[in-house]
């Protein structure tokens, strides 16, 4: 797949990036003698390589620090733009909703963590060598980088003392039985601090412009370390208190409810934070009580009923015939017009009453599954209404917010929205029926045949002139819904392949113990399946955020365009983009490398490769 | 056939769930609005929610509605720049304001829509703007065979081309002295094949390199890569004007641009009651520069004599005949200023002045030029 292989290239770079520059041969201090013999010299050809890959390391660094630190360098651009990359023109007055957001993201990663006992003990020891190491790399850095003298006696000053500092934590860390440790998310704590502290020293950038009739210079600028100071003190406090009450909820309740809770936390944060929290429905109660409600409470009535009945072992083969019906019912609906959330609604029952014998039962049994159906009719009527509500927030623009809070909306609601999807796919490929196998070749096949920009400007450009007048369809959920379709089918395949790894004996097995065909691809395949799909679907996930870039072409403001066209196109900052691209490089890093962290674990955790 | 009723049901399950997905994305952020009975029209966009007016005019809409939706490009140095907090300024931003003062009364009653080269006219055409101020040349095809209609031209701009005065190149040169250079330009546009013609007609031999980005072209530029840079001229002055190294003096030449770039207003054909607001905003703010009157001293002309009493609202028929408050052109003059000011203004400080240009007034010896209002 192509998302894996760029995944993998970018392990595969991040690897030889670091491992030669944390252990350069060039520090003697660092390894012992035998220790490089060993492994770098160890064979003519292998001594060749390493002086020949050191050669290119160096020039490749030296020529980097010659254009980081060219004093025409505007590095202002980035920090004075910091607003526009992160959130594009969201309003000042408005700004706490982004505050919001940010610390319902950080409590729940913070209990997560918590609750996941992530992060582990380091030995201090080790931690001294690391900072040994850094101290050799910036001395090296240093004396590479095109400083004047006196900026090289500072820089070599810095180093030294983080050597210093770490030659003390190895000889102080004690050994063997005395070994003492510290944990990984007490440094990340500790880095973060310094970064906030940062924040309250150095005037980072300058925002220079306020919002009048006519926009016109500030005299006196301030900065954007202003603004922010404060609020990401508070989000430092929100999270470390957010993990210590993770900490006491993971000693005091069950462990797995608390995980199922969070794991729903997180699902069902990414629309209440847009759609509720950033967008703010200017809700008119008289609608909402006289139009919406009703809705609602006759779909729970009648659904329920419906499903109570379609569970109960007694109802037999007419139920399926009903539940076939309401499908078509469903689809009938979009013959006539009406309202959206009525078919919605309805399509939704359709899917529930058609999996009801599965979930045929006791009377818990069959409570439980009304419930559930309760719950999501909840919130899709939740959804659909805040949705079809004008927002309280005046957002100049297209769209209510650009830049990574795009980018990453975008991204996460492909790669929630495609999954399903993708799985749907493949189960209908590989399934024996020739209808159903047939069309979801050929969607696959037909998506996989064009590229990802025609879909984008067909679904942005063309698909707004094709839809009847009056129907409007938003530029971003046109290219959400393109992203999905897209995205789906090469999950579907990737998919498939696992599914190809789920042996006969398997299939053979389940139907021995008598399961159904639904129960035998729920509990046994799909999860098999899934599993060793991990990596090439990770992979895919990693594609898909970086593929948000595309989104340019299309007038979407996304973090790359902003970072491209937007900030150089400012009359100050003229002729600074690749000084932006340095700055956003590392954002993309740091999403991609954490994806590919969290794969990682989860292979562990389920034992690919090894069992 | 039990297991085969299950396949049915596993299929339909997942139709399902694609029909759910899909569906629930759908309306995420549409407006499926197949009878007049729904909700409100929604777009993720917040704006009050106003209906068309049938049949009607562009200008009823817009007022109706009380905000303009004006298309600008939001990366444009100069035109439209998107500023830290967001905010669009430039010339481009600024005429959008004229109009919006002009039809809604208020310079703050617009809404900019930042628009990509690629998508600038579906926007015109599928209503998502109402008019672009989008540094749009005016030419034969887009004024026919795509469907737009174009205003009075705000600002005259041509390709030149830009050299090092070490390498023999002054203000003077022409495009026949270019025989053997390295001309770099952004590959796709226009510009690309212009100068390729130009230098073909100049019997000019020269080498084209392309980039994806002017910052690459100038990067290249400014370290030898190449000996020319060619692009619209106020790029180029402001280029010269931010990037010139201390070492290096750049020159722009010929006087005369190889293309003819005339930028101004946008908008959808066969509208002539908003094509008559659009054009006579512009046109108010270039004939009130010719008598000097500015957002200073403008309240010190209202009840002027002739052509400036009329334009403020004097005897208001003129504007209201044509659909606008009687003192419609007083609120642009007040809020944002006339041709002169608006240009000084954002055009300056990136080393482009009115004198001795193509858009020096028509007294002055240049084409910026209104038909007089009465």
């Amino acid at each position: 797949m192509a998302g894996f292989g760029i995944g993998s290239e970018i392990a595969s770079v991040a690897a030889t990036a670091t491992v030669p520059i944390t252990a350069p041969p060039e520090t003697p201090k660092l390894p012992p003698r035998e220790w490089v013999k060993a492994n770098l010299f160890s064979s003519p050809f292998n001594s060749v390589l390493t002086v020949v890959s050191t050669a290119i390391l160096l020039t490749l660094s030296w020529n980097l620090l010659k254009f980081i630190f060219n004093p025409i360098r505007q590095w202002n651009a980035s920090a004075t733009n910091l607003r526009l990359l992160m959130t594009r023109a969201y309003p000042e007055e408005q700004y706490l909703r982004i505050w919001v957001c940010v610390a319902i993201i950080l409590t729940l990663a913070g209990s997560s963590m918590a609750v996941w006992r992530t992060g582990s003990a380091m030995p201090v020891t080790g931690l001294g060598r690391k900072l040994l190491a850094t101290g050799a790399l910036l001395v090296l850095l240093a004396l590479l980088a095109p400083f004047s003298a006196g900026a090289t006696v500072q820089w070599l000053l810095a180093a030294l003392v983080v050597a210093a500092v770490g030659e003390a934590l190895r000889r102080t860390g004690g050994r063997g039985e005395t070994e003492r440790t510290v944990s990984t998310l007490t440094l990340q704590v500790v880095a973060l601090a310094g970064l906030v502290a940062s924040l309250w020293v150095i005037p980072f950038g300058h925002h220079s412009y306020i919002p009048k009739r006519i926009p016109q210079v500030m005299h006196e600028p301030g900065t954007v370390a202003l603004s922010t100071k404060l609020p990401w003190t508070i989000m430092l406090v929100v999270v470390v208190a957010a993990y210590f009450g993770g900490v006491l909820l993971r000693d005091r309740l069950a462990e797995n409810a608390l995980r199922v809770t969070l794991v729903v936390l997180w699902l069902l944060a990414p629309p209440v934070l847009v759609y509720l929290i950033l967008r703010d429905p200017d809700f008119d109660m008289g609608h909402v009580i006289g139009t919406d409600i009703p809705i609602f409470l006759a779909y729970a009535v009648l659904g329920s009923t419906l499903l109570l009945w379609l569970t109960r072992p007694s109802t037999g083969e007419i139920g399926r015939i009903v539940a076939a019906l309401v499908l078509l019912a469903g689809f009938a609906t979009f013959l006539s017009p009406m309202r959206m959330v009525l078919r919605l609604d309805l399509l939704l029952l359709a899917t529930f009453a058609l999996a009801a014998p599965t979930f045929a039962g006791g009377l818990r049994a069959r409570k439980r599954y009304t419930g559930a159906w309760l719950v999501l009719l909840g919130v899709m009527s939740w959804l659909i209404t805040s949705i079809n509500t004008a927002s309280t927030v005046r957002v100049p623009g297209g769209f209510f917010i650009g830049g990574l809070a795009i980018t990453l909306m975008v991204a996460i609601f492909t790669i929630v929205l495609s999954v399903p999807l993708g799985i749907a796919l493949a189960l209908a490929r590989t399934s024996s029926m020739p209808i159903f196998r047939l069309l979801a070749t050929w969607f696959i096949e037909f998506v996989r045949g064009v590229p990802l920009i025609t879909i984008l400007i067909f679904f942005s450009i063309m698909l707004p002139l094709f839809l009847p007048r009056g129907m409007h369809l938003g530029e971003v959920a046109a290219v959400i819904i393109g992203f999905v379709l897209f995205s789906a089918a090469y999950m579907a395949e990737n998919i498939r392949g696992g599914l190809q790894s789920v042996t006969r004996g398997q299939h053979e097995a389940a139907e021995a113990v008598g399961m159904t065909t639904a129960q035998k691809t729920v509990f046994i395949v799909l999860p098999q399946a899934l599993r060793v799909a991990i990596p090439p679907l990770v992979g895919h996930c990693i594609g898909v955020f970086k593929e948000t870039s595309l989104l340019a072409i299309i007038g979407v403001f996304d973090l790359l365009y902003m970072a491209r066209y937007v900030v150089p196109g400012q009359t100050e900052f003229m002729g600074s983009a690749r000084e932006s691209i340095l700055f956003v490089i590392p954002i993309y890093w740091i999403v991609c490398s954490r994806m590919s962290k969290a794969s990682q674990r989860i292979e562990q955790r389920t034992g690919l490769g090894e069992r | 056939m039990k297991s085969k009723y299950w396949k049915l049901l596993a299929v339909f399950l997942s139709i399902g769930i694609v029909a759910a997905a899909c569906g629930s994305d759908d309306d995420a952020g549409t407006t499926t609005t197949a009878a007049p009975t729904t909700a409100a029209p929604t777009t993720a966009a917040p704006t009050t929610q106003v209906e068309v007016v049938q049949g009607g005019s562009l200008l009823d809409t817009v007022q109706a509605r009380g905000t303009l939706h004006c298309g600008v490009s939001g990366s444009a140095v100069a035109f439209s720049e998107t500023q830290p907090d967001g905010s669009v300024t430039g010339i481009d931003a600024d005429f959008c304001r004229a109009v919006a003062a002009a039809v809604t009364g208020s310079a703050d009653n617009v809404e900019f829509t930042a628009l990509t080269a690629s998508e600038r006219f579906t926007a015109v055409q599928t209503g998502d703007v109402d008019v672009l101020m989008r540094n749009t040349t005016w030419t034969q095809s887009r004024d026919s065979s795509v469907g737009m209609d174009f205003g009075p031209t705000t600002y005259y701009d041509g390709q030149q081309l830009m050299a090092r005065v070490s390498d023999g190149f002054s203000g003077s040169s022409q495009v026949a002295d270019i025989d053997g250079s390295v001309v770099c330009t952004n590959v796709g546009t226009t510009t690309e094949k212009n100068i390729a013609e130009a230098a073909l007609l100049a019997g000019a031999e020269i080498t084209l390199l392309g980039f994806e980005t002017s910052d690459e072209v100038y990067e290249t530029f400014i370290a030898g890569g190449c000996d020319i840079t060619t692009t619209d001229g106020s790029a180029l002055v402001g280029r010269k004007a931010k990037q010139q190294p201390a070492d290096q003096e750049w020159v722009i030449f010929p006087a005369t641009p190889i293309s003819k770039e005339p930028l101004g207003p946008t908008y959808g054909q066969n509208d002539s009651a908003w094509a008559d607001a659009v054009n006579w905003t512009v046109y108010a703010m270039i004939i009130l520069d010719e008598y000097g009157i500015t957002s200073a001293n403008v309240d010190d002309h209202v009840g002027d004599e002739a052509e400036v009493g009329r334009l403020l609202g004097g005897e208001g028929e003129l504007q209201s005949g044509m659909g606008l408050a009687p003192d419609a052109f007083y609120q642009v003059i007040k809020q944002v200023g006339s041709y002169g000011e608006v240009y000084d203004r954002n055009l300056n400080p990136v080393g482009l002045y009115r004198e001795g240009s193509a858009n020096a007034g028509w007294l002055d010896g240049g084409l910026i030029y209104s038909p007089p209002a009465r």
